[in-house]
């Protein structure tokens, strides 16, 4: 712990924010540049947006005496992932009015849009606020989007489990209403003396993720958040959840200190009451304990392993006013998204998109963008997003099936779908360059390349048809999670990857640093030399990520 | 100003007058000025300071910060600071800097900022010297990275290789950095002090009397340092700035500069070729004696020549020609064949017209510099689209090339004296005087107010010297900056609107006796801008419409409003 040590700067920006309003009014009125002031820039991020400049023309602009080409990013708050016709039909056209026309599925099953001009962002929020959208706490030192399996197939209780998303995001909401006066124009309150007894005027130490899964499937990667609930369902009816803290997958180039974990189960709780009673005590507890001097260190995977976990979870049951009990056996078996068409048990249809690294926008092989909103204005569909940033076209009847069939096969999305090789379909990049400041190297823009590239290599080795999980992020902060792939790609340079193995496939293994520096042909070349070996030399149903921890990195321990 | 009889007397010697003897005119009339007046009053404080250059390498943003705090706080204590970003710093100036103080970060794994790259490599590649700085170095870091503050121990090393002495010792600080890095701006302000106290007290080398220009114009050769498009990609403009530098050139801030455009040397070639000329035959021009091949290069215009001359061409050629046309292309198509004949019908044509452009620099901020903005011209004519010969020429010009130019001045439109407040309105290329205004202001430390009006079409792409005013604003020199981009937002805003909204402060400003000038297109800007100031005296001073216009007049004869539009 770090208690003695000072507070970083952007403590005390909280504290003096007056209920997150600190100078953002004031910095809407700064004509002279695109930027929000300094200490305003880790305030817009709990209102859901990220500044960022675009990186590549830092240089040039820089020699025409500009300033950089600052713009936002706004992410959207959509607990579990799920929007109206209505709400997809406007993102569509707010992204192209006001951002760069992509819009980018996120890998916490919400949708982001990029290139937003500062003096854009007020209407680009009200325009969402329209149909009920908002971006309260997308990004910031609060509970973020709040994931959920996304499959409604997955179990009949889908909905019921669904819908604690909601409930818990609402919860942890922060109750300052800076958001609605500063971009909805709603009217001021007079002094601000607005009372949360939950993030009080500190906020909590650093972001906070809540993930919720249904088993078998671990498709919301549920242990690397930093609280996880896992659904245990006994005979078609759900019991309770078993409640994991301190997973996180962040690290720092360079600082040991800092490592990625997968969460911790503490015990079991049942009933709606005392579970969400558990959720908000672990978020107090990581408020009281969480490390506010080293933001590197902060994440409640930090606390716990400080405290130790009999410590934490005393602190956590001691404020509850009761103990959690055992936790029960559950077993995840796969993450992966089930691609096509599916029905439920009420007869409804859904049909499951493949959308490579999230990216909605109209390519000139596949209008996308064009395909999706003709979907949304029939009316007929939900839109839901996966953790593995596709879209589940949903909640379709029986009788309106033909007509979205149609339009799959007007755009050619079938094909689509069902000519992209399973190793593409279980890849995951995050944004990268050119607009996040972040990142040391490229990720959504190169990884369908690598891909293409690796595909000749698998198929030469018999294994095209392998849902091998492979993840590239352009920084180690873990936004596409690579630490929980069974091959991950992480950015050290321009050009240059760590290459991580051994995860495994259900998302309860990290992989482990196998090479360090990689370019793309040593890339190339270590993978072909892996997929051979791994072909010659696997056991029986041994999946990727377990053949590499047995033989790289298990037999050595 | 002039009695009516002296006014008369002037009106009938310059009607009729060329443009060129105009010119003449002018020059002759301003060498007669400098001879008569007394000397301007030396406007540079009598404390003489060394020049302090405080150099930044950023990348997220805490350097500028405090680079720009720092250039503030030098300025109240009475230092020429001057800011500037390290990727926009020209490395020749390197040799040229007195006091340098750079504040650079580290990134990852010790490297520097992506912006300052350059100029680090420069430091550590180049073998050059300079023995006549005296430097500090500010690093900034984050302690959990191993190469803690690297990049500015690498600076601050470096730059005693290369001969340069550190005047004030390296300061490293953490992510709260803002307590140590203030005090050590403290310390080194303090010894800054000291060591310029201790100059003081030798004799002072007072700055060299300016020569006065003769009378009449005199011609500079300037050679071009600097050519940049200032529009960003997806501007629907091209706008050049560039900086020329000449021996002992000689202006004051508002002045203008003449610039004779040359004729494109190809097309020049293919007249010669295609009418069997060598180029090399003496004719006699205007009292000189040149060869043809300069005659066209140099002094006749042979571009989208009025339609009497493309007629006339058309009647040595036995053609009905109309319209307006290229000398080259009219060649293309029929000839002459008598060589006498099209020898004198080339110097039928007009002379080319020097373009002028209002300076954007200072000779106090920027020494022996000229700098110009430059709008390329293009318009559609009957043919396809032209573009204005002399923003052709100045567009081709690159690095190394030399221009030849006179100074225009312009004495209604000068700064006042350097405690009156100054508006300054110039959308687009109207923004150049301002520039050279409060860099001169800056440099001097004039103690007015400047505010300054700017607008153009997109804020992302068509800001000009965006940089620079930000700098300006940072440290206080610029008090106040409206700007209206009209393809922005839903509605689009108008430029003159702007002035309404500020109307109020504005108002203020003028009562609080506020120097106003407008730069920029005469039509329609010029005169909505004025509309719009006298709706602004009107509304706020609670005037019927005509003594609001009366108000303005009597603004206009004390010189308190002084246009250049064209």
């Amino acid at each position: 712990m770090a208690e003695n040590k000072k507070p970083s700067p952007i403590e005390g920006i909280k504290e003096r924010s007056r209920g997150l309003r600190g100078t953002l009014e004031e910095s809407l009125n700064d004509e002279i540049t695109g930027a929000v002031r300094e200490a305003d820039h880790a305030l817009v991020k709990f209102h859901g947006m990220y500044e960022q400049d675009d990186r590549d023309l830092r240089e040039e602009r820089a020699n025409k005496k500009l300033d950089k080409l600052f713009s936002f990013m706004i992410r959207l708050r959509i607990p579990g992932g799920f929007m109206t016709p209505e709400q997809w039909v406007a993102a569509h056209h707010i992204a192209g009015q006001y951002s760069t026309g992509v819009i980018k599925i996120t890998t916490r099953q919400t949708i982001q849009l990029h290139g937003i001009l500062k003096h854009d962002i007020k209407p680009t929020l009200q325009a969402f606020d329209k149909v009920k959208l908002d971006s309260i706490a997308a990004c910031g030192d609060v509970n973020r989007n709040v994931v959920c399996s996304s499959n409604p197939k997955e179990s009949p209780l889908h909905g019921h489990i669904h819908a604690y998303a909601d409930k818990i995001s609402q919860m942890l909401l922060p109750k300052t209403r800076a958001y609605y006066e500063i971009w909805l124009d709603e009217v001021k309150i007079e002094t601000y003396n607005e009372n949360d007894p939950l993030y009080q005027d500190r906020y909590l130490p650093r972001k906070f993720k809540i993930g919720i899964g249904i088993p078998p499937n671990n498709d919301a990667d549920v242990l690397a958040n930093d609280l996880g609930l896992i659904a245990i369902i006994e005979n078609d009816e759900l019991r309770g959840f078993n409640i994991a803290v301190g997973g996180g997958l962040s690290t720092t180039h360079g600082n040991p200190d800092t490592y990625p974990r997968l969460a911790t189960v503490l015990g079991y709780t049942q009933g709606e009451e005392k579970t969400l009673k558990a959720v908000y005590e672990v978020l107090t507890v990581q408020r009281d304990f969480g490390n506010r001097s080293d933001r590197k260190l902060a994440r409640v995977k930090y606390t716990l392993d400080n405290m130790g976990v009999e410590s934490f979870l005393k602190e956590l049951e001691a404020r509850c006013g009761f103990k959690l009990e055992p936790a029960k056996e559950f077993s995840f078996i796969q993450r992966e998204d089930r691609y096509g068409w599916m029905q439920d048990h009420e007869s409804n249809w859904h049909y499951t998109l493949f959308v490579e690294n999230g990216r909605v926008t109209d390519s000139i092989t596949v209008p996308l963008k064009t395909a999706l909103l003709d979907i949304a204005e029939t009316g007929k569909a939900n839109f839901r997003f996966t953790s593995n940033q596709n879209i589940i076209i949903s909640d379709i009847k029986q009788e309106d099936k033909i007509a979205i069939d149609d339009l799959l096969e007007k755009y050619a999305l079938t094909s689509g779908n069902n000519s992209a090789s399973e190793f593409r379909k279980n890849s995951i990049a995050c944004v990268a360059l050119p607009t996040c400041p972040l990142a040391l190297a490229e990720a959504q823009r190169y990884l369908p390349d690598l891909i293409t590239k690796i595909e000749p290599l698998l198929d030469q080795h018999g294994l095209l048809g392998e849902g091998i999980i492979s993840r590239m992020t352009g920084c180690p902060n873990g936004c596409a999670r690579p630490y929980a792939a069974e091959i991950g790609f992480i950015g050290t340079a321009a050009g240059q990857y760590n290459l991580h193995l051994g995860g495994d496939r259900e998302g309860t293994r990290l992989n482990r640093k196998y090479k360090e520096h990689l370019h793309e042909d040593d890339l190339l070349a270590e993978l072909n030399n892996l997929f051979g070996s791994y072909n010659s030399n696997r056991l029986a149903t041994e999946t990727f990520g377990d053949f590499t921890h047995r033989t790289l990195f298990a037999e050595k321990v | 100003m002039l009695a009516e009889h002296k006014l008369k007397a002037l009106s009938e010697l310059t009607n009729g007058l060329s443009k060129e003897e105009l010119i003449w005119v002018n020059g002759y009339f301003s060498g007669l000025v400098a001879e008569s007046s007394p000397q301007v009053p030396d406007t540079l404080s009598s404390k003489v300071n060394k020049k302090l250059t405080i150099a930044y390498g950023t990348e997220t943003g805490n350097s500028k910060k405090l680079a720009v705090e720092f250039a503030a706080r030098a300025k109240k204590n009475g230092v020429q600071a001057k800011l500037v970003s390290l990727d926009q710093y020209r490395f020749n100036d390197l040799t040229k800097e007195e006091y340098f103080v750079t504040v650079i970060s580290t990134q990852g794994e010790g490297e520097p900022p992506v912006g300052a790259q350059k100029f680090y490599d420069h430091l550590h590649n180049n073998g050059f010297k300079v023995p006549s700085m005296k430097y500090a170095v500010l690093a900034l870091g984050d302690t959990s990275y191993p190469m803690f503050c690297k990049t500015g121990e690498d600076v601050d090393i470096q730059l005693e290789k290369l001969g340069a002495k550190r005047f004030y010792p390296l300061q490293k600080c953490d992510l709260d950095y803002e307590a140590e890095a203030g005090q050590w701006f403290s310390d080194l302000l303090n010894r800054f002090d000291t060591d310029n106290k201790d100059q003081t007290s030798a004799p002072l080398i007072s700055p060299a009397p300016s020569t006065k220009k003769p009378a009449g114009k005199k011609v500079y050769t300037g050679r071009v340092i600097s050519n940049i498009n200032l529009n960003a990609h997806g501007s629907s403009k091209k706008t050049f700035h560039i900086e020329l530098q000449a021996e002992a050139v000689d202006y004051f801030p508002g002045d203008s500069i003449g610039i004779i455009p040359q004729n494109d040397p190809l097309v020049v070639a293919e007249i010669l070729s295609l009418a069997k000329l060598e180029g090399a035959e003496t004719i006699r021009f205007k009292n000189e004696d040149l060869t043809l091949a300069v005659l066209l290069t140099e002094k006749i215009n042979i571009r989208f020549l009025l339609e009497k001359f493309v007629i006339q061409y058309g009647e040595l050629t036995g053609c009905l020609l109309r319209g307006r046309s290229d000398l080259v292309t009219l060649m293309r198509n029929t000839l002459v064949n008598d060589k006498e004949k099209f020898i004198s019908f080339l110097l039928s044509l007009h002379a080319i017209a020097p373009r002028i452009y209002n300076i954007a620099s200072s000779i106090a901020a920027h020494g022996e510099e000229v700098h110009i903005i430059a709008l390329k011209d293009e318009f559609e004519s009957g043919n396809g689209k032209q573009i204005g010969q002399c923003s052709a020429y100045l567009e081709g010009q690159r690095e190394g090339d030399a221009i030849s130019f006179f100074i225009q001045p312009n004495k209604r439109f000068r700064l006042p004296a350097p405690d009156k407040d100054v508006i300054m309105i110039g959308p687009g290329t109207g923004i150049a005087p301002f520039r050279s205004f409060v860099a001169e202001r800056d440099v001097i430390g004039a103690s007015g107010r400047n505010w300054l009006f700017f607008g153009e079409e997109k804020f992302t792409t068509d800001f000009y010297y965006q940089t620079e005013w930000q700098n300006w604003f940072g440290t206080g020199v610029l008090t106040n900056i409206a700007l209206a981009f009209t393809q922005d937002g839903p509605t689009g805003r108008s430029f003159s609107n702007k002035i309404l909204q500020e109307s109020k402060c504005l108002f203020e400003w003028i009562e609080g006796g506020a120097f106003v000038y407008l730069c920029g297109e005469k039509d329609p800007m010029g005169k909505e801008v004025e509309a719009a100031l006298i709706k602004v005296i009107e509304g706020e001073a609670g005037l019927s419409s005509t003594a609001a216009i009366e108000y303005f007049e009597k603004l206009k004869q004390e010189g308190r409003f002084v246009k250049d539009v064209y």
